[in-house]
Parts: C-alpha cells; structure tokens; sequence
C-alpha cells in the first residue's frame, strides 16, 4: 500500500476536525443501522453456569427423529446428545445426529431470499427482502395459476417442514402435481403393497428384539442407521435370533448373518415366491392363521404353485438347497419371525410385488402381532392442524395417473415420470411453475437431463432450503429456511423401542434448541413463509396456525399438552401405553382389486432386463455416516467418509488388472460416464455381475464447499430408471456399467 | 490517554462498520459518498492507493450491481461465496461459523459491559467488530480497543481482505477495505 501517511498524521491534519464534523452530522441524521449491541454488565459466570441444557431437540439430520438435548455455552450450540429421558433413541445419537452442530453453523448455509438475476443452472444471486421475494413468488404463481390452472404448479416436497406448505398447494391451491421423493423414491411400493395386504402401513415394524428369526432382503442396516432400529435389531441377535440375510453384497448385515443368500440382483421376488410356495406345499405355513385371517389364499396358492426350489434357484443363482434352508429356519421359528419390509424399496420398477411377497410371507408364517413378528405398535393421539379442502376435488379432477388410468395404486401425490414428462411435453396440459421444498430433485430423480428440461421449461422456479443444494442453482427466488435446530414443526410420536418392555407412549414435538432471532441471516420457517404466501393468493381466511409454534401447540393440545408444559416435561411427554401384541390383520394373499385393476393380484416375478455382455449392475445404498446428498457439506461428516468407494469382485478385478485402491471411472449403458473417478474397493463380498456404490455423493453446485466433487453421483448413471407399474415408482437399480480406466472402457467379464 | 486507537474518532469505525451492511438506498445516499469522498480526499493527498482515485458513479455502479456484488462475496453465491465476513472463517482450522475465535470476541465484548443483541447472533461478523471499536472508543477504553485489535482485528482481516481482493475487481469494497485496514493497522 502506498500510504505516505499515518493514522495519526491524518488524525491530526487540519481537514479532519472537519472530517469529525460531518461524521457527527450524518450520524445524527440516523443513516446508519442500530449498532447490533446491548450495554450489558459483566457477570461471571460460576463454576458450572456457563454450559446450559436445552430440551426438546428432534433430529433430522436423517428423518429418524430421534430426541436430543442441546448443550449451549453462551448462546452457542456446542454439543448434542440423545435426551436421556428418551425412551426410542435413548442417550444416544449416530455420528450424523452429533454432526448437527456443523450444520448449524455451516457458512455455506442460505442466509437471506435471493433472487437470480442470471440464468437458471447458472445463477448470480442479488439479496432481497421478504416482502420483495414473497411478493415475486405470489404474483409469479398467480400468474401460472391464471394461465394454466392450479395444476400448472408442482411441487418437490421433502421433509417435516414440507408438509403444511405441501399440502397447502395440494388442498388449497388445488395441485395435484406434488411428487415426494419419500414415496416416488424412496417408500412408496412398501407402504401401498402393505396397505393392500393388511391394510395398514408397513413402517419397518418388526419386533426384531423379541424375534427368533429375522430376514433382511437387501436392508443393510449398519450402513443404514436409525437409532432405535439398530438397538432393535442388535439386542435381537444379542438373544441369539438367527439373521438370514439376502443381498448380493456381503454387506454390514450380512456380516452378521447365519445365513446369507447371496442372491442375483433384481430376483428377490422370485426367491420369495419360492420359499411360500414351499411352505404351502409341506404345509409347514401356519395354516390357524390363513384359513382365520387369509383372503385368496387357494387362488394364491395356485398363482405362486410353478415357484419350485430349482426354479427359483436358477433364476436366482443360489443353490436349491438354501432356499429350502431359509423356508425351513422361518418355519421353525414362526411366528416369532421378523420379516423386514425393508425402506428404500425402489430398486427395480417390479418394487410392489416384491413388497407383496414379503407382506404375504409375514402373512404365511402368521407372524402378526406376534412377539417377533409385524407388530404396529399403539402411539399416542394427538389434535390437528389441517388446511382445508378447498382445492381437493379441482386436484384430484387433474390428476395425471387418474386422468390417464395408470397406476392406480400410486402412494399421495403424482408419480413422478409422469408428472415430469408432461411438463416437457405439455401434454395433456401444461405445468408451468415448480416449487421444491427441502427436495434436492437433482439427484433425489433418475433422468438428471430431463429434470433440468422440466425445470427449464418452467415460467417459474422457486426453491425453500437451509443449504445450496443442486437445486438451488435453478431457482428464480431462493429462499433461506431455519434448521431442524431452530425452529417448531412436527409432534414425533411413538412407543418404547422395546415393545416387550414396560408399555409407555411418548410425545415429542421438535422445538428449537438454538435461538434464530439474529442479524446474520433472515432464515424463517416453513409455516411463515406459507402463511406469508398464502396471505398474497388470497388464502388469508384458510390459514390453520398463524405460527409454527401455535400449530405444534395446536398438535399438542389433541393430547391436553402445551408448548409450555412440554418443556416442564424436558422436551418429552411419557404416558402409558397399551399391550401391542394380540392384534390380527386380514391378509389378502390374493388381492382382487388389484386383479381386477389389471395387476397381478397374487405376488408375481416379472424378470428385469439383464446386464448386457461387458456389463454388471450397478447397485447402491448408504454410508452410515451420511443420509445421501443432505449431508455431504458437513465437515466432520464429510472428514469421515469423503468419497463413496466403488466395490468390485476381486476375481473380476484380477482379470482386468485392477487393484485396491485404483481410480476408476464407470460408464453405463448409455454411455454416460461419471463426472469423477471413484476409488475401487475390490471384494470377495460381492458377484461378479454386481457393482456397488453409496448414494448421494458428487454434489455439483460448488456453493457446497465441503460436499462439492467429493465422490461421485450414481443418480448421474441411472439414465433408464424404470417404473413400477402398480405405484409410478422409479426403479433405480437398472443401469449398467462398465469400467473405465486412464481413459480405456474395461468390459466386465462373465 | 496515548493510544493511536483513542484518537480515531467512533463515528470512524460506525461509518465503516455501516459501510459493510448490506448496501441499499436508505444509507447509499449522497451525503454517504460525499463523507466517503471526503474521507478519500483526506487520505488521498499524496497517495496513489488502490481505489482511493476512483468515485461512486450511480449509473455505471448501480446499486443493484453492488447487492450482487456484496451477496457474491459475503453471503451466497455461485460457484462459492468469496469471503464470509466472521474471523473464525480465518482463524479456526475448521472453517465453520462461531468457531473458538468468535467465542473469545464475546467473552471481550461481555468483560467491557457489551452483548450482542441477538440471542442467535454470531458475534465476530466485521459490522459488530467494527461496531464495538465504536463503542470502545466512545467509552474512553482507546486501550481496549488497541488490544482487541492486536489479539484479533489484525489477525484475520488481512486473510479476509486478501480473499476478497483477489475475488473481486470491485472498487467500492476495495477502497472500503483499505480504510478498514488503514483505521485499524498497527502503528509505531
Ligand atoms: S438416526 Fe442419527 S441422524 Fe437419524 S435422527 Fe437419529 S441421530 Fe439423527
């Protein structure tokens, strides 16, 4: 720098006593903000009176929601912990439940509304007011609903904080355009094939501490964390429950297991028909239960009748004689029998049925409100906050899966591919503004391209998120929402995770632990921005709670609870329960609305495409330590596991030359190459016709700067998802790779 | 008292703090770049300082230009924002927000009868530093204010102001840092 002159110098130079003067005039004209202080006199804090507790805390750094406890130092999140008076997690939370504090005071957090006054996929942000964002977002939805109707809006929801604006839009606004990525993506074949078993949702109740067998079909939990879960599923095998594992991976679980099938991918269904078609014809089902409680059970009989142990075991590739080794375990051990519905269930576009299958063999084995078995537990009731219904009928007139009659047994909202394809053709009628709500749609949805046509066809994009996800990059108005750690939203609810121990209840609604009243940001929650927006669409009159926290008191007073009383109770409500086991669902082995709707109506194998000569199948799931791309900007997440490592068969890596630790790059079908070379993890614990990675990885937007071009993203390579017929669900485990290394395609031997 | 800081007067440090607000048209006012002009001036007489020559031009500067510029740096921006303006960006290995830095500034702001007003406030942002040197010096506490720049100030700005200036041509920020740097470096 090039100053000739010093502070003092200047100080002391004629012309600043002027200076001073006009600093002091235009000070007191009051152009400048308030100071951001307070006088405070200094008290020293005693020995033990710096660190305070604050209960009420509900996780979602996955959507477990376990209870925690908050501990600040002065205003400043420096610990979390599971609330001791939990009685789901307990004093315990997983690595990404203690990572929370990073997310708190992540600097790549969205702070304040933007708006993009560049291009959408390539933003340049300008700051503005609520009132000026607000104001935008209403006239520009107005305007899509004046051209095109209500069903011109879709809508990306994902998470608690999701769900009033989401239904606002559905039932309000009259959209039915709203895809979930918990359903679409995730959940939605389980959840309808239950209901149109049992008729109740399948959660992943199992009571697999009181089990004496359990089988997992492509679950992993150990890399699939959710607390209480893991305590259920640990403290069954800790009372010597046999694990029968399914997967073509020697995965977290199936490391534990007695029995590991290790099955061809896209099969399950057909190793599932044999194992009941097996135990119908030795007779060894619990036939009390099935002649009591079964429907369809002759004309599923029949259906399932050409599933023989060798049939299954070709097509699976697994010897005859471990099937029949599972059938007979589950038997013998049944009805205390755990057969895990298993969560992220949407693998191949045939999900459904093999979610049938599994609820029908649950159903088989009599394993119903049985100690080990598919028990739903009791909760406690709460009141409700609801939008009215204003809208519904105009949504439900709109809906493209009606309209068009297809899956007809689709989970809420509109299946996705539908929903996206007719945005990119217009046809039958045109969907011109798109909201998405703590959604990452670019790597929650397979078709990364078409997604980015969808969102470019659009007259209007806005975005609601706490991080710059990849989403972000293609908003017109962005806007910044409070964290989990900030803000009121949902009532969690629930029971003991043990459900043979004392009967209890609990209510825990999600408060804040850390104050959000700061000048750092203007990050607001969920329900006000709704509210904000539904005030500028003429909805003011429909607004069911004027804050978040009046709508969880709201929640709470259907249990005679308050806000106010939940924090007497340190953040949980405890009250007794009832007796879980003895409950008896009807379970309908053969379904005929489904039959009748065109569908199989009785559980049913339909083969998925095979992996083309040089290929394998690229399959995928979770590491422990992150919930796919939501937590990939953590420091101390991402310190844990940075990359996803590709697993390979080490017989196959052999052949190609390939070693541990290599960096590789896979290509599929299409020819589509990921945009990172990946680490190679080479493995006996996998089939040669099988690649593995985790999900999540290979955040784009660069405005992650911890999370961004750390590993790479599979969603990239799912060019041909398919679509489960019955439900519009993706199916995501449909590519193929091959390998590429220092730019040669290495095909993949048989 | 001796002290260079005590001599700076408050409504220095309160300009500069309000100068690193977000920049809109209720303060970006003629009478502010007339003061910035004039602080300019003062310091300009024989210097050739980066910046010093240069003047706001309302049309080919434009406010709404200048909000994007300082979202860019300081508060979102893509491909990544330049240079969150809180010392434990600089200072703490990890990077994050309210690292052990920014605890220290509370605990000096609360030994000298201070509090941010925010419960939820991260109190090592540039505007309350600034703000607090403000009201130290008000307070007759030059010394203090000597100190919390030597134990903190001095150490972080010059990172924070080397990433913004090598990710910005931006004039108005430019010359804004070097009279935050020239109001608070050391001196004999
Ligand atoms: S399992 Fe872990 S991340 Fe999920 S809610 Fe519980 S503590 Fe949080």
């Amino acid at each position: 720098m090039a100053f000739q002159m010093t502070r003092r110098s200047f100080l002391q130079a004629s012309a600043s006593a002027a200076l001073t003067t006009a600093l002091s005039t235009w000070l007191a004209s009051g152009a400048q903000a308030r100071s951001g202080f307070v006088r405070k006199p200094f008290t020293a804090p005693g020995s033990f009176g710096d660190t305070t507790t604050v209960t009420g805390g509900v996780c979602e750094m996955c959507f477990w929601r376990c209870q925690l406890v908050g501990k600040l130092r002065d205003g400043k999140l420096v610990k979390l912990e599971g609330n001791p008076k939990s009685i789901d997690n307990g004093a315990s939370i997983c690595a990404r439940g203690n990572a929370g504090v990073k997310l708190l005071y992540d600097p790549d957090r969205l702070k304040y509304p933007l708006k993009n006054v560049g291009k959408r996929g390539a933003p340049v942000w300008k700051r503005i007011s609520w009132d000026e964002a607000l104001d935008e977002c209403a006239s520009r939805l107005q305007g899509v609903i004046k051209n095109n109707g209500p069903q011109g809006i879709a809508i990306f929801p994902h998470g608690a904080s999701a769900t009033y604006p989401m239904h606002y839009f559905e039932k309000v606004v009259g959209t039915p355009n709203n895809s979930e990525a918990s359903f679409f993506q995730c959940r939605g074949p389980r959840d309808m094939a239950y209901i149109n078993t049992f008729g109740v949702q399948a959660g992943e109740n199992v009571d697999m501490p009181n089990a004496k067998a359990i089988l997992l079909v492509g679950t992993h939990i150990g890399e699939n964390i959710h607390v209480s879960h893991v305590k259920q599923y640990l403290k069954g095998l800790e009372n010597g429950a046999k694990l029968i594992v399914v997967d073509p991976r020697f995965s977290s679980s199936a490391a534990k297991a007695d029995v590991w099938v290790q099955i061809k991918p896209g099969t399950d269904t057909a190793f599932l028909l044999a194992v009941m078609n097996y135990l119908v014809k030795k007779k060894t089902y619990d036939s009390a239960y099935v002649q009591k409680n079964g429907e369809g059970f002759d004309k599923f009989a029949k259906a399932i009748a050409h599933a023989e142990l060798d049939w299954a075991a070709k097509i699976c590739d697994v010897p005859a004689a471990q099937i029949k080794e599972v059938a007979d375990l589950l038997a013998t051990n049944a009805p205390h029998v755990s057969i895990h519905p298993g969560r992220h269930v949407t693998w191949y576009g045939t999900d459904f049925q093999r979610e049938r299958a599994l609820a029908c063999l649950t159903g088989l084995l009599g394993a119903i409100g049985t100690k080990g078995g598919f028990v739903v537990p009791k909760g406690p009731k709460l009141g409700k906050v609801a939008w009215p219904d204003i809208g519904a009928e105009h949504a439900e007139e709109f809906a493209l899966h009606k309209m068009a009659e297809k899956h007809q047994f689709s989970p809420p909202g509109t299946p996705t591919q539908m929903l996206r394809d007719t945005a990119i053709s217009g046809k039958p009628y045109a969907i011109k503004a798109c909201i998405t709500w703590g959604q990452n749609p670019i790597q929650t949805i397979p078709g990364q391209q078409e997604t980015i046509k969808m969102l470019q066809q659009m007259d209007f994009v806005m975005v609601v998120d706490v991080m710059p996800t990849d989403i972000t990059m293609y908003a017109d108005i962005l806007l910044p929402e409070l964290s989990y750690l900030e803000r009121y939203d949902i009532v969690k609810t629930g029971v003991q995770w043990d459900l043979n121990d004392k009967h209890q209840q609990y209510i825990a609604p999600r408060m804040p632990l850390v104050s959000s009243v700061s000048a750092d940001h203007q990050r607001k929650d969920s329900v006000w921005i709704t509210n904000e927006l539904a005030k500028r669409l003429g909805h003011t009159k429909q607004i069911p709670a004027p804050s978040a926290e009046a709508m969880v008191d709201k929640i709470l007073a259907g249990a005679q609870l308050s806000v106010a009383q939940i924090r007497k109770e340190d953040g949980i409500h405890l009250q007794s329960g009832t007796d879980p086991y003895g409950m008896v669902y009807p379970v309908r082995f053969f379904n005929e609305d489904l039959a009748d709707a065109g569908y199989s109506g009785a559980p049913s194998y339909t083969p998925v495409a095979e992996p083309p000569q040089g290929f394998a199948r690229l399959v995928y799931g979770r590491v422990p330590v992150h919930t796919f791309n939501r937590t990939m900007n953590n420091v101390w997440l991402n310190a844990e596991i940075p990359e996803n490592p590709i697993w390979l068969n080490q017989t196959t890596a052999e052949k190609l030359g390939l070693k541990n630790g290599d960096r590789i790059n896979l290509v599929n079908q299409d020819g589509v190459v990921s945009v990172k070379a990946g680490v190679l993890k080479v493995t006996l614990g996998i089939r040669k016709d099988t690649i593995f990675t985790a999900h999540g990885y290979g955040t784009k937007n660069p405005a992650m700067t911890n999370g961004v071009n750390k590993g790479f993203d599979d969603q990239a390579l799912i060019t041909n998802p398919a679509v489960d017929p019955e439900t519009g669900a993706h199916g995501m485990r449909t590519s193929f790779v091959r390998i590429m290394k220092d730019g040669k395609v290495l095909s993949i031997p048989a | 008292m001796n002290c260079p800081q005590s001599e700076t007067p408050a409504s220095l440090y309160r300009f500069l703090a309000q100068s690193f607000r977000y920049p809109e048209q209720a303060w970006l006012t003629e009478p502010y770049f007339d003061l910035l002009g004039n602080i300019k001036q003062n310091l300009a007489l024989n210097s050739d300082a980066t910046g010093l020559h240069w003047n706001y031009n309302a049309e080919s500067d434009g406010l709404e230009l200048l909000q994007i510029e300082y979202t860019r740096l300081f508060i979102n921006a893509a491909p990544a924002v330049i240079a969150p303006p809180y010392s434990s960006i600089y200072l703490d290995h990890e990077g994050n927000l309210y690292g052990q830095s920014a605890v220290w500034v509370k605990q000096f702001y609360q030994l000298h009868g201070f509090d941010v007003e925010g419960e939820g406030d991260i109190p090592d942002h540039l505007v309350l530093e600034l703000e607090f040197l403000a009201l130290l010096i008000e307070e007759q506490q030059g010394d203090k204010a000597e100190q919390f720049l030597n134990e903190h100030f001095r150490r972080w700005f010059p990172l924070f102001r080397e990433r913004v200036l090598s990710g910005s041509t931006n004039q108005f920020y430019s010359t804004l840092l070097t009279l935050v740097d020239f109001f608070t470096r050391e001196e004999p």
